[in-house]
């Protein structure tokens, strides 16, 4: 994968989060539940506005993030992978959320890796936290609801 | 003048007694033996008696916890029993299992000096009383209205419902998939913290009442709530959170890895504790570890130690953090089992047959507050042990079984696949259906189903009593 | 309670057990369970429905008398009482006119695959009915499939009827039969079905198997019945007992079901001799 300039790599983080927002407005579209219907649409909601923002910084209304470090608590990564149908629990849901956000932000680690423009190295970095930020958000709810107890 | 002569307070609360730790982990006998009489009187004194005593009001059924303290202070446990029973219609499951610590208790004006009165343990040492009296003395029930109610599941909440509705002089009838009536009270609590015949005496009280037992009875199954809408005038839905969550790591279904239901539900409803008597199996483990650290996972453990295992809890989170009561966690360690803290299962490892052999567990250590100020728990890299165990129990909590909603069109379900119910009345998105405990807020205690109970009782005689 | 209306040993070891539980009879669908209950000691035994009716109220399961708890069954007579019938549970065996469709029974799954069979015909499906025995004697309601079967195969070990073998020989049933199958069902012990898929998913047949795990409550309260089908565990009681064959870990239910084999033995040794030297002293 080779970038020329800030805007191309914006332009891929753009697709991924439409291609994240399309995975749960299709799950949410499977499911047999009303009520998981409506979470996957809330994730897909939350994709969407993912996706606002990165256009936002785009076409510069808004500043990307300085670079923070986000907490890791590492619930999904031993967690067995979940396989889709149309009757996932919300347990499920928040595992392939978890998933999900760690493969995103483990491609954009891997691609500041790569990358040699100290820029564009800088800007794979915070797109990388924005995805552990997100991951985090499920890690919580995870560790508030279904961990409760544990 | 006379001299005002301050009472002394005595700040000494009477301990419970109980079996020793080496006799009670052999058997599976009830841990706490109540008070004596002396000891219950002794403790009602105490309580200073509150012009606005802050008890009540941390009761989820608002029992008038003054009134009976007093009554058993006058040695009268009859008038005692009277008040306790206005509010409370299983007073002898409540003074065992409710977390006063958490309620009454904590709110007690002596809680500051460390002398709380001993709510809980008085509540049940009235009830015990009463259940020696002899025949139970059926209240005056009023005439029948005709209006027909059907109770869906015979836990905490269904029972509540269905005492406070046969008291009104509606008829009605509870439906419980199982085939004893209880629900968490007689599969999930182990005889040890609650006799399954208390609950069998609540139970039977309730017949006499009048209300009609159907066991063996799957709403949903059996019949769908539609169909049961054709012939009642109002439903209740108690069904509860049994749908057991498993951890989602391998090894999960190796033979020997139980979810708390199954390993509960084998020993307490079904007595497996006393195969080959009763028929139903349960396995003589060496090594059980168990996950979670609730009560349900201090009831496994508990357990797993009567059965002969070296047991031990497994537990992600810190012992402050443990939501288990302070008093089981106690009872637990007196009785030798093993607490492994801030630690987290990875996987199950199995035998060439199938059977599970050792867990891969990591160390946790507590993370930097978050924003909600909590700290929570983090992998510490490199700490990957391997652990030899025979058996492990997934204690890590259950959410509402579905069967319910998925039969009932129309019923609006949330997130987490409780009911949604409004929090004064019960009152769901279906008219004539009314539901209550853990099936709308996920596990909870007893108590709290009850006080739902009791609120959706209240509601449903309102919609039957109007034109 | 519930009132013991049959009870009896159709064949060697496999018994017929009619009982009355008219709430059930009403619902019941080809494909449910019930779980039933002897004694207030007993077990929880999950059996499938083999047939029912609605108007005399009254379900009949089919069971091989294999351990202690089927023993306590078999041994129940007409106009006894037992404490549980619960059901129906499960999911109904999916019905619709799927073309032609391959039935397949082996020992109680032959009475098992009736009520399933049967309503299939009514649907307007072509039915080719298989089902196999280790001799002829073994064989039940053959009156019954030989009414709805448009073809029927009888596959016996020793030979004594039909074709010789087991169920083995269902691909060359398959190749001679050369016409397009729909979808196959089989049912039977754990084995049996395994069989099936194993032949079937080469030859690329959509087959539905109805799993047979050990199960406390059926409702889907305890997780005893997980099953692992492709890279999901189910639950047998709730999402299944219908499940696709060729999706099922088998060895993990093969291993599964053997869990209490040791325990299995204690009731038999003790229990069985003391009823038995009961009955010496009573004659």
């Amino acid at each position: 994968m080779k970038f020329n300039s800030i805007s191309e790599i914006l332009d891929f983080a753009i697709d991924k989060e439409e291609e994240a927002y399309q995975l749960y407005t299709d799950l949410a579209a499977n499911m047999s539940r009303e009520s998981m219907r409506l979470i996957f649409l809330q994730f897909a909601n939350e994709e969407k506005q993912h996706k606002a923002k990165l256009l936002n910084i785009q076409s510069g209304k808004l500043e990307i993030p300085a670079a923070q470090k986000v907490s890791d608590l590492k619930i999904g990564d031993n967690l067995e992978e979940v396989a889709i149908s149309s009757d996932l629990t919300y347990q499920q849901a928040l595992i392939l959320a978890m998933k999900a956000e760690k493969n995103a932000y483990k491609l954009y680690s891997d691609l500041s890796e790569l990358a040699t423009n100290p820029a564009h190295k800088a800007l794979f970095l915070q797109l990388a936290q924005e995805e552990a930020r997100h991951k985090l958000r499920f890690e919580i709810e995870y560790d508030d609801f279904i961990l409760q107890e544990n | 003048m006379a001299e005002t002569v301050k009472k002394k307070l005595d700040l000494r609360r009477r301990s419970m007694p109980k079996q020793m730790p080496e006799v009670r982990r052999h058997n599976f006998k009830e841990v706490a033996l109540g008070y004596t009489e002396k000891s219950a009187v002794e403790e009602a004194k105490r309580c200073i008696q509150c012009p606005k005593p802050r008890c009540v009001g941390n009761c989820p059924v608002e029992i008038n916890i003054p009134g009976f303290i007093q009554a058993i202070a006058d040695e009268n446990f009859e008038r005692g029993v009277r008040i306790l029973k206005e509010k409370n219609c299983l007073p002898a499951v409540c003074g065992r299992v409710c977390p006063q610590e958490e309620q009454c208790e904590e709110t007690c004006i002596l809680q500051k000096k460390g002398g709380q009165i001993a709510i809980g343990r008085l509540e049940r040492f009235l009830a015990d009383w009463e259940a020696v009296q002899g025949e139970l003395k059926i209240p005056a029930i009023p005439r029948s209205t005709d209006k027909k109610v059907a109770v869906i599941g015979g836990g905490p909440a269904g029972l509540t419902v269905a005492g406070d509705l046969i008291q009104l002089g509606h008829q009605v009838t509870i439906f419980e998939a199982l085939h004893e009536m209880g629900g968490v009270l007689i599969y999930g609590i182990p005889e040890f913290r609650l006799p399954k015949l208390i609950v069998k005496r609540e139970v039977d009280y309730l017949q006499k009442l009048g209300v009609v037992l159907r066991t063996d009875y799957v709403v949903g199954k059996t019949r769908t709530v539609e169909s049961l809408l054709e012939e009642y005038d109002a439903i209740f839905v108690g069904s509860g959170a049994g749908l057991p969550w498993f951890m989602s790591i391998p090894g999960e279904n190796l033979n020997g890895v139980y979810s708390a239901n199954e390993y509960l539900t084998r020993l307490n409803l079904m007595k497996g504790f006393l195969f080959p008597e009763y028929h139903t199996p349960v396995k003589s483990h060496k090594r059980v570890a168990v996950v979670g650290g609730g009560n349900v996972a201090m009831d496994c453990a508990r357990s797993a130690l009567r059965l002969g295992a070296e047991s031990r809890i497994v537990y992600r989170r810190s012992r402050e953090e443990m939501p288990a009561r302070l008093e089981e966690i106690e009872n637990a360690e007196e009785e030798g089992v093993i607490f492994d803290l801030l630690t987290l299962p990875l996987r199950y490892i199995g035998d060439d047959n199938g059977w599970v052999k050792a867990m891969e567990i990591m160390k946790m250590e507590l993370g930097e507050p978050d924003d909600s100020g909590r700290r929570r728990p983090v992998p510490i890299e490199g700490s990957e042990t391997i652990v030899p165990v025979d058996a492990v129990v997934c204690a890590i909590g259950n959410s509402p079984n579905p069967l319910i909603p998925k039969t009932t069109p129309g019923l609006e379900v949330g997130k987490r696949g409780n009911i949604v119910a409004d929090e004064e009345t019960g009152r769901t998105s279906r008219d004539k259906i009314w539901a209550g405990g853990d099936v709308v807020t996920g596990a909870a205690t007893v108590i709290l189903a009850m006080g739902a109970g009791r609120k959706a009782a209240r509601s449903m005689h309102q919609y039957l009593s109007s034109p | 309670m519930f009132k013991v209306i049959a009870s009896k040993m159709i064949v060697p070891n496999i018994h017929l057990l009619t009982l009355e539980a008219p709430e059930i009879a009403r619902r019941v669908q080809p494909g449910q369970f019930v779980i039933l209950r002897a004694s207030e000691e007993g077990e929880r035994t999950p059996l499938s429905v083999s047939d029912w009716d609605a108007d005399l109220g009254t379900v009949t399961v089919i069971l091989l008398n294999i351990g202690h708890t089927t023993d306590q069954l078999a041994s129940l007579e007409a106009g006894m009482n037992i404490p549980t019938v619960v059901g129906p549970l499960g999911n109904a065996t999916e019905i619709e006119k799927f073309g032609t469709v391959f039935c397949l029974g082996g020992c109680y799954g032959i009475g098992s695959i009736y009520p399933i069979a049967k309503a299939l015909k009514e649907k307007g499906n072509k039915i080719v009915t298989i089902i196999e025995a280790r001799s002829s004697y073994l064989f039940y309601w053959e009156d019954r499939f030989k009414a709805l079967s448009d073809k029927l195969f009888l596959i016996t070990r020793d030979g004594s009827k039909g074709l010789r073998g087991h169920i083995e020989r269902l691909p060359q049933i398959v190749k001679e039969f050369g016409k397009p199958i729909d979808r196959v069902i089989a049912n039977g012990c754990t084995f049996f079905m395994k069989r099936v898929s194993d032949m079937t998913r080469p030859l690329d047949l959509s087959t539905w198997v109805s799993l047979n795990p050990i199960m406390i409550d059926g409702t889907g309260m305890c997780g005893v019945c997980r099953v692992s089908v492709g890279k999901s565990t189910k639950f047998a009681c709730v999402d299944g007992p219908d499940f696709d064959g060729h999706q099922v870990n088998w060895d993990e239910l093969l291993q599964r079901r053997k869990t209490y084999m040791a325990e299995e033995a204690v009731p038999m040794r003790t229990s069985r001799c003391e009823e038995h030297s009961l009955k010496l002293r009573k004659n």
